[in-house]
C-alpha cells in the first residue's frame, strides 16, 4: 500500500475517532476518489447507459463471488422509483471488524478504498470475477448517496455515504437472525449522462449469471412499473444454450455439455446448433463476460474445427479427399457457451473483455478430447453437424464466385460500356429500350435495323459445352451474364443493386421461336426473375414476338405470328371465291357460311385426331362419332338428347353399335357396373384387343366437341360435294378431300416462309415486324409469369428425366399479351 | 412460394431477398451463375459448329 493512501487512511480514522463532520479536507487526501470521479470511464467503461449498468453488476459480482465460494444462494436486485438500485445478498455479511491497519471497519476499507474488496487478499476466494476488479468502491464514488447494512453474527450494521464519503463510522443499530449485505445506491447525476436503468438490460446480465451460477436464486424486481424476474437454472450453461435456442429450431435436442472442475482450471462448455446461419457463442471468465473472447474462446474454437474436420474424415463424411472445413462453417447455427474459471484471471483490452491467461491449450485439448468422445457416441448428431457445415461450405464457395459477378472492378462501371453492345443515342433511360438479341447474325440485323435514337442491342450467344459424348448444354457464359450487367447499368448484388441506374426502361428479350431459344429466353427471365426481381415488378421486362411465318402474294408481304393466324388467314382465302354444294341435299355453301363451315371441318379434324390417339383407329372413331351424331345416329331419336342419355338406354346404344357394325367392326353390348349404364365393347379385327366405348370416353372434350361439331355439319357427311372456283369444278368423294382441295387452292399462288430463326430476317424485316414500336406486337412479363418460368427452369434444372423430357415438348412459354 | 435454392417456404412481400429465403441463398444462386453451372440440354449443334464446341 502506497505511503499516500497510508496516511490518507489514518487522518480519515483520526477524523472518524473525534466523531467529526467530514469535511473538504477529507476529499483532498483521498487520492483513489479524486481519480475516480475525475476519469470514471477508466474504471466502469463509460459515463453512459453501459456505465450505469455497470454499476450494478459491481455489487451483484460480489455477492456472486460470495455464492461461489459456497456461502450465498439468492441475490436480490430492486429498481427505485427513483432509479436508485438496492443489492441483497444472504452471503456472511461484508466484515465489520477494524481493520488493523486502516484502523476503521473492514466494510469501510472495501467501500472506500481502490481494488480493496475480499478479494484483494488472494486467499479469501479461490476464483473470483467482479467487474473489472475495480471494487464496490467505485460504485461507492460514482453514488450520490450510498445505504449500506450488513447483517452479521447477529447484529444489524449501518453506515452512509455521500459522493463515497462516509457520513460516520459503521455502526452497530440492532440484532436480527438475517445474515448478508444490502447496499443500496443512487448514481450521481453529476458523473452520468443516463441515470435511468433498464429492466431488460439488468434482467437479461443477471439471468446469464444465474446461468453461469447453477444453484444461485437471482431476483429483479422493478419498483417504477412492477415488473418482476426470478432466475434459477440448476441446468447451468447448458439450460443457458438451450435458453438461447429456445425461438429456434435445434439441430440435436439435448445440447453437448462437458465440463470439469479443478482448482487450477474450471471449464464448463455447452454446444447446441440449431438450423440459422448466425452465431451465438457467449464466453466468460470467472463469470464476467468476455465480450471480446481471449484464449479461452480461441482454445474453444480451434478444438472445435478440428474435431469436427478429424470426425468427418474418419467417418468419410466429405466427397473429396481434400475436402475441409473453415472455421467460419463450423460456426453457422452455433450456439455456445464457454465458461472458465481460475484464479486471478488477465483480462486485456479497453473494456477489460478479452481474457489473457494462458489457457488456450488446456481447452483446446479439453474440448478436442471430450468432443471427440461425443461424436464416437453419437453418430446421427455428429453428421447432422457436420452436414451443416458442409453446407455452410458450398454457400462460402458460391458467395466466392458470386463475387465474380458482383465486384465492380472498371468492368462493371457503365463508364467501359462492353463492346458487343450497340448503344442508343437518347440518354434519358424512360425513353430508351435495350433489346437483347439470341444470336450474332440476328444481333446484326437488329443493330442495322433499329432505331439508333432510342434502341440499344445486345447480341448475347448461349454458350455451348459438350458435357458428355452426344450431349451438348447450353448455358448464359459468366462473362454474357457480366456483359449484361454493365449494359443495364444497375450493378447486382444486396448492396450494388440500384434500380435507379437502370439504363433502359424497357428491356425486350428477343429470342428464336424454337425449342433453343425457348431455352434461352427461360434463362435469361429466370436470371431477371431472381437476381432482379425490381426489374420484373416494375414492369421493365418485355418479351418480343418476331413473326413465325412470312406469306407472300406477289409483291405483298404478310407476317404471320403463329400457325392460328396463318391457318385463319389461309381459311379466309380459301373461302373467298368459290362455292361449294353438297350433292345430295342442293344446298349451296359459300362466302362466310363456307368459311365457318370449313372451320368447323378443320377443327373437327383436329378432335378427330386426337380420338384417334385414345382409340388407336381413326375409322373406329369415325364411325362411332357418326353413330352418335350422324343423321341415323342415337342423339337424333329425339329433340334436345343428353349424350348421358343414350347411354343409359340399350336401344339407343344400339343405334351406335349398328353404325359401327356397317363399318366392319363387332360389338357387344354390356352393362358399365361403374357408372350404372351400358356400354360398348368393340372387338377390333386386327387383333384380339378390346376397345369400350362407355361413359368414361364420352366425358372427353375431344369426344364431346367432336360430336357436337358433327352434329353441325351433318350435310358434310354426306359426299360428294361440288367445288366451283372461278367457274372451274371439281367433284371430291370425302370431308377431307374438300378440306385439301380447298386448302391447297388458298396457297396456290402464295409463298409461306417459316422463319427458323431471327437470322433469316434482313434488317428492314426486322425493323418491319419486331423493333418498330407503331407495329411491333411485346408481352409485357409479370411476376407471375416468372414465377411460372422459374419453375419450368427448375425442371429443366433438375435430375426428372420424365418432366424435363415433357416440357422440351411442350416448349411453351405462356405469357399474357398485355402490351400493344 | 417456395425458396428457388433451399425449398423452404417463403414469401414474397415485404422479402429483400425475394425470391429467395434468405441472402445466402441469393448468394448461392448468384454463385451458380457466375460458375455457369445452370444449363440446359440442347440439340446436337451443326458439324460446322461443333468443332468449336468445348469440351467440358
Amino acid at each position: 500500500m502506497n505511503k499516500t493512501l497510508e496516511e490518507a487512511l489514518e487522518k480519515e480514522n483520526q477524523v472518524a475517532a473525534n466523531s467529526k463532520e467530514y469535511g473538504a479536507e477529507s476529499i483532498t487526501v483521498l487520492e483513489g476518489l479524486e481519480a475516480v470521479r475525475l476519469r470514471p470511464a477508466m474504471y466502469i467503461g463509460s459515463t453512459s447507459e453501459l456505465g450505469l449498468h455497470h454499476l450494478v453488476y459491481e455489487i451483484v459480482d460480489n455477492s456472486v463471488d460470495e455464492a461461489l465460494a459456497g456461502y450465498c444462494d439468492r441475490v436480490d436486485v430492486i429498481i427505485h422509483i427513483d432509479n436508485s438500485i438496492t443489492v441483497i445478498d444472504n452471503g456472511r455479511g461484508i466484515p465489520v471488524d477494524i481493520h488493523k491497519q486502516q484502523k476503521v471497519s473492514a466494510a469501510q476499507v472495501v467501500l472506500t478504498i481502490l481494488h480493496a474488496g475480499g478479494k484483494f487478499d488472494s486467499n479469501s476466494y479461490k476464483v473470483s470475477g467482479g467487474l473489472h476488479g475495480v471494487g464496490v468502491s467505485v460504485v461507492n464514488f460514482l453514488s450520490e448517496t450510498l445505504r449500506l447494512e450488513i447483517w452479521r453474527d447477529g447484529n444489524t450494521y449501518e453506515q452512509e455515504y455521500v459522493r463515497g464519503l462516509p457520513q460516520y463510522p459503521l455502526k452497530q443499530t440492532g440484532k436480527t437472525k438475517k445474515r448478508g449485505t444490502k447496499i443500496t445506491f443512487k448514481p450521481d447525476h453529476e458523473i452520468f449522462e443516463v441515470t435511468e436503468f433498464n429492466f431488460d438490460t439488468l434482467s437479461q446480465r443477471l439471468r446469464e449469471k444465474a446461468f453461469l451460477n447453477s444453484g444461485i436464486r437471482i431476483t429483479i424486481t422493478d419498483e417504477r412499473n412492477e415488473k418482476a424476474h426470478e432466475f434459477f437454472y440448476k441446468g447451468g450453461i447448458a439450460e443457458f444454450v438451450k435458453h438461447l435456442n429456445r425461438n429456434k429450431t435445434v439441430l440435436h435436442s439435448q445440447p453437448i455439455a462437458f465440463s470439469k472442475d479443478d482448482d487450477a482450471l474450471s471449464i464448463d462448455i455447452a454446444i447446441q446448433y440449431n438450423d440459422a446461419y448466425n452465431e451465438i457463442v457467449h464466453s466468460f471468465a470467472n463469470n464476467i463476460n468476455t465480450v471480446d473472447g481471449g484464449t479461452h474462446l480461441t482454445g474453444f474454437r480451434a478444438a472445435l474445427t478440428s474435431t469436427i474436420n478429424n470426425y468427418a474424415k474418419t467417418a468419410g463424411l466429405f466427397k473429396k479427399d481434400d475436402e475441409k472445413l473453415a472455421p467460419e462453417d463450423v460456426r453457422e447455427g452455433l450456439v455456445a457457451v464457454v465458461s472458465v474459471k481460475l484464479p486471478q484471471p488477465q483480462f486485456e483490452g479497453q473494456t477489460k473483455g478479452k481474457l489473457n491467461s494462458d489457457v488456450k491449450g488446456q481447452v483446446q485439448s479439453f474440448v478436442n478430447e471430450n468432443l471427440g468422445r461425443y461424436f464416437e457416441e453419437n453418430p446421427a448428431v455428429a453428421k447432422k453437424i457436420i452436414a451443416k457445415a458442409i453446407d455452410a461450405a458450398r454457400a462460402r464457395e458460391a458467395a466466392r464466385k458470386a463475387r465474380d459477378l458482383t465486384r465492380r472492378k472498371g468492368a462493371l462501371d457503365s463508364a467501359s460500356l462492353p463492346g458487343k453492345l450497340a448503344d442508343c443515342s437518347e440518354k434519358d433511360p424512360a425513353l430508351c429500350e435495350l433489346f437483347i438479341v439470341e444470336g450474332d447474325s440476328a444481333g446484326g440485323s437488329a443493330k442495322q435495323g433499329r432505331d439508333r435514337r432510342t434502341q440499344a442491342i445486345l447480341p448475347l450467344k448461349g454458350k455451348i459445352l459438350n458435357v458428355e459424348k452426344a450431349r451438348y448444354d447450353k448455358m448464359l457464359s459468366h462473362s454474357e451474364i457480366r456483359t449484361m450487367i454493365t449494359a443495364l447499368g444497375t450493378g447486382i448484388g444486396k448492396n450494388d443493386f440500384d434500380i435507379a441506374k437502370l439504363r433502359y426502361h424497357r428491356i425486350i428479350l428477343m429470342c428464336d421461336a424454337d425449342v433453343d431459344g425457348s431455352h434461352i429466353r427461360t434463362l435469361l427471365l429466370t436470371f431477371f426473375y431472381r437476381q432482379m426481381p425490381e426489374l420484373i415488378e416494375r414492369g421493365h421486362i418485355y418479351i418480343a414476338q418476331p413473326p413465325l411465318f412470312k406469306v407472300k402474294k406477289g409483291r405483298s408481304e404478310q407476317y404471320m405470328n403463329n400457325e392460328t393466324e396463318l391457318a385463319k388467314f389461309l381459311m379466309k382465302k380459301a373461302t373467298e371465291n368459290i362455292s361449294v354444294k353438297i350433292q345430295a341435299t342442293g344446298f349451296e355453301y359459300k362466302g362466310a357460311d363456307l368459311r365457318k363451315a370449313l372451320e368447323k371441318l378443320a377443327d373437327l379434324n383436329g378432335y378427330l385426331d386426337k380420338l384417334e390417339r385414345r382409340l388407336h383407329d381413326r375409322k373406329l372413331a369415325e364411325a362411332m362419332i357418326e353413330g352418335f351424331a350422324g343423321t341415323q345416329g342415337a342423339l337424333s331419336a329425339r329433340e334436345s338428347l343428353k349424350l348421358h342419355e343414350v347411354f343409359e338406354k340399350e336401344e339407343l346404344l344400339q343405334k351406335v353399335t349398328a353404325a359401327l357394325e356397317t363399318a366392319g367392326y363387332e360389338t357387344v353390348l354390356e352393362v358399365d357396373e361403374e357408372h350404372g349404364t351400358f356400354e360398348i365393347a368393340v372387338t377390333r379385327s386386327r387383333n384380339n384387343g378390346r376397345t369400350l366405348i362407355d361413359w368414361e370416353l364420352a366425358t372427353h372434350v375431344e369426344f364431346q366437341k367432336a360430336v357436337q361439331l358433327y352434329g353441325d355439319l351433318k350435310d358434310f357427311s354426306h359426299p360428294p360435294f361440288l367445288i366451283q372456283d372461278n367457274g372451274n369444278s371439281v367433284i371430291v368423294e370425302s370431308r377431307d378431300a374438300l378440306l385439301e382441295h380447298t386448302m391447297g387452292a388458298a396457297r396456290k399462288d402464295l409463298s409461306i416462309q417459316r422463319y427458323k430463326g431471327l437470322g433469316e430476317m434482313n434488317p428492314e424485316q426486322l425493323w418491319e415486324t419486331t423493333l418498330q414500336p407503331e407495329k411491333r406486337v411485346i408481352l409485357n412479363v409479370q411476376i407471375n409469369d416468372a414465377v411460372e418460368t422459374d419453375e419450368m427452369f427448375t425442371v429443366l434444372m433438375g435430375d426428372a428425366v420424365e418432366p424435363r423430357r415433357k416440357f422440351i415438348e411442350d416448349n411453351a412459354l405462356d405469357v399474357k399479351n398485355l402490351d400493344i | 412460394m417456395k425458396c428457388p435454392i433451399c425449398k423452404k417456404t417463403t414469401v414474397w412481400e415485404g422479402n429483400p431477398d425475394r425470391p429467395f429465403c434468405s441472402e445466402r441463398c441469393r448468394i448461392i444462386d448468384l454463385g451458380n451463375w457466375s460458375a455457369e453451372d445452370y444449363r440446359v440440354e440442347t440439340a446436337l449443334p451443326d458439324t460446322e459448329e461443333k468443332a468449336e464446341i468445348p469440351h467440358e
